[in-house]
């Protein structure tokens, strides 16, 4: 019996260690890349072309950071994705609480017809839309401003909003009763009650929203290409690698580096959103 | 009990609705919050659908108004046009390569890291950060990476005596390449399946140890089964995303080479952008889009029998 009980606890060890070397496995090929970005973004011009690949460079040039930022026109750039970023985000918490709050908590003529729409326009391949929008924002003098990435996020994103509902149908009608009781009305019941019951939900959308704009590199092509000065950081950065022959990689991943940092910072402030909220999100959206 | 109050209630509040001024009823009050989507579904759903619908059976440059040319288009795209069955083509070899790969990738390491050891956040986080690096700098890098002389996979590879390959200039290695891009960041994936697992009652793999199962076992006939609804989820989210791939050839590939990542998105953008051909752009956009509400259906017809919900 004993003997049995010491071989289980062996293999017990056997499969931990097993399950360690394969995670390690697995986890260099995720973590070299960026390190490989890192080390490259140090280098100078010579270096970056060594074969074979130099992990530690001879030398360190942190002059290739300021020199990036240069290329890129950092600061404005900067400045011109964080102001989008930072709208989109407010306009999809704002948009999607308040649609999903009608949705579950309304009992209105046509409240299922709407909800299946806005399932059904998730289906829709944003190509499809492309070109009639194009149209219709530079019919009202839009091309050439950010407007075309802002407003729509005001406008409740068929995803975010099919969250909110799914998400707020799992809040217990008894909180927003008692306070309509209390004579509060639908605006308050919306601001005091329901949204501070839906904090990781507003946390997974901020952080997604925010990152979906600051990623986003289609609209801002469509839209901003022939203004420089209207540039987003991903199109700065996009552009910086194909324009320039030159090759000066060292300088492209400085680049990307500091585009990259912004919600890398972010992601370790807010990482259990960030991760968590995945899953959970998209889990509770297949119910 | 419960159903008499709520009838009280609902009869109370029919009698009350006599009295309300309309601006007081459930429905105004719900279409007020409703506004965002009563204004964003017609702009941004049923104007595009129907206009692109139109303009897929006209010519239009873009600049003056759309002329009405028939079924011109299409017959254009299935017959004539040498590149869109091409970039049809390459598209879903693309799609087939990434999306199996993608779940069961994502659904090992999810197997993997959903046990309670020392370090295992540590190890969460690594495999999740490359999901958070931005497209176009995730592109970038991965471009040097693959740089067929110089770069770092090409140069390790000769370092272990292994032939090297042209990742973005061999035409049969290209969409290989995009899909390792893709692979590097199936930490997302990963993070929605060990939900999914931690989810699955620990009573089930109780009961089946008491029946002598292993660990095979378990997983072959709980965790599959109960995770079924989140793995068909990111089957349609897959194909759907993976057949509208675009940024990968904007940036790095330009389509090439010779047209082996010129994906049915990056080939509708460059005829409607690049040779002002929006006519004919929006008649394969809606191609595409039929093809993928085909799919959708398919997959979710074929579901209904592997699918397991709990509800049921």
């Amino acid at each position: 019996m004993g003997e049995r009980l010491q071989n289980k606890k062996a293999n017990e060890m056997r499969n931990i260690l097993i399950r360690y070397c394969l995670i390690i496995v697995f986890g260099i090929p995720m973590v070299m890349p960026v390190l490989w970005m890192l080390t490259t973004a140090l280098k100078d011009n010579v270096a970056v072309f060594k074969m074979p690949p130099q992990w530690i460079p001879d030398s360190f040039h942190f002059e290739n950071f300021t020199q990036g930022l240069v290329k890129v026109d950092f600061w404005r750039r900067f400045l011109n994705t964080l102001f989008v970023a930072v709208l989109v985000m407010i306009g999809s918490i704002i948009s999607s609480l308040s649609v999903g709050y009608a949705l579950s908590r309304f009992r209105f003529k046509g409240r299922k017809v709407w909800f299946y729409l806005i399932i059904g326009s998730m289906m829709i391949p944003g190509m499809v839309t492309v070109m009639p929008m194009f149209r219709f924002w530079s019919r009202i003098g839009a091309y050439g401003t950010w407007l075309p990435m802002i407003i729509p996020a005001f406008l409740a994103s068929p995803f975010n909003t099919f969250l909110t509902r799914q998400f707020l149908s799992t809040v217990p009608k008894s909180y927003d009763e008692a306070a309509k009781i209390d004579g509060a009305s639908n605006l308050q019941i919306l601001s005091q009650v329901i949204a501070p019951l839906c904090k990781p939900l507003i946390a997974y959308m901020a952080i997604s929203s925010f990152q979906g704009a600051w990623n986003d590199y289609m609209t801002p092509l469509l839209y901003v290409i022939s203004k420089p000065e209207k540039w987003t950081l991903s199109l700065a950065v996009a552009r910086l690698s194909a324009g320039s022959y030159g090759a000066e990689w060292n300088l492209f991943m400085a680049a990307d580096i500091v585009y990259f940092l912004p919600i890398l910072v972010l992601f370790f402030v807010f990482q259990d959103y960030f991760m968590e909220g995945l899953g959970s999100m998209t889990a509770s959206g297949v119910k | 009990m419960d159903i008499s109050l709520e009838k009280k209630h609902s009869d109370r509040a029919d009698a009350k609705a006599g009295k309300k001024p309309f601006w007081k009823t459930e429905t105004f009050q719900g279409y007020t919050f409703m506004i965002p989507t009563l204004i964003g579904f017609p702009l941004f759903c049923v104007y595009p659908l129907i206009y692109s619908l139109y303009c897929s059976f006209c010519d239009w440059d873009g600049y003056n108004p759309p002329a009405w040319a028939g079924i011109k288009n299409y017959k254009y795209i299935l017959t004539l046009d040498p590149i869109f069955k091409k970039s049809l083509l390459v598209t879903f070899e693309y799609a087939l390569i990434n999306v199996p790969i993608m779940l069961i990738l994502g659904l090992a390491l999810a197997v993997l890291l959903n046990k309670k050891l020392p370090g295992i956040k540590i190890f969460r986080v690594i495999y999740y950060l490359p999901t958070i690096v931005p497209a176009v700098a995730a592109l970038i890098l991965w471009q040097f990476i693959f740089k067929s002389d110089t770069g770092l996979l090409n140069g390790a590879l000769r370092q272990i005596g292994l032939p090297t390959v042209g990742w973005l200039t061999d035409e049969n290695a290209v969409l290989v390449a995009l899909s390792i891009i893709k692979w590097w960041t199936v930490g997302g994936m990963m993070m929605i399946f060990l939900s999914g697992l931690q989810s699955v009652p620990a009573e089930l793999y109780e009961a089946c140890e008491l029946d002598g199962a292993g660990g095979w076992a378990k997983f072959r006939h709980i965790t599959i089964p109960m995770i079924t609804p989140i793995l068909f989820m990111q089957l349609i989210t897959g194909l759907i995303g993976g057949l509208q791939a675009f940024t990968e050839a904007s940036v790095i590939t330009g389509g090439g080479p010779s047209y082996a990542s010129h994906f049915v998105n990056f080939d509708i953008y460059r005829t409607a952008f690049g040779d002002a051909k929006y006519g004919r752009a929006c008649a394969e956009a809606w191609i595409l889009f039929i093809i993928i509400m085909v799919l959708t259906v398919v997959v979710f017809r074929k579901s209904e029998t592997y699918v397991y919900y709990d509800n049921e």
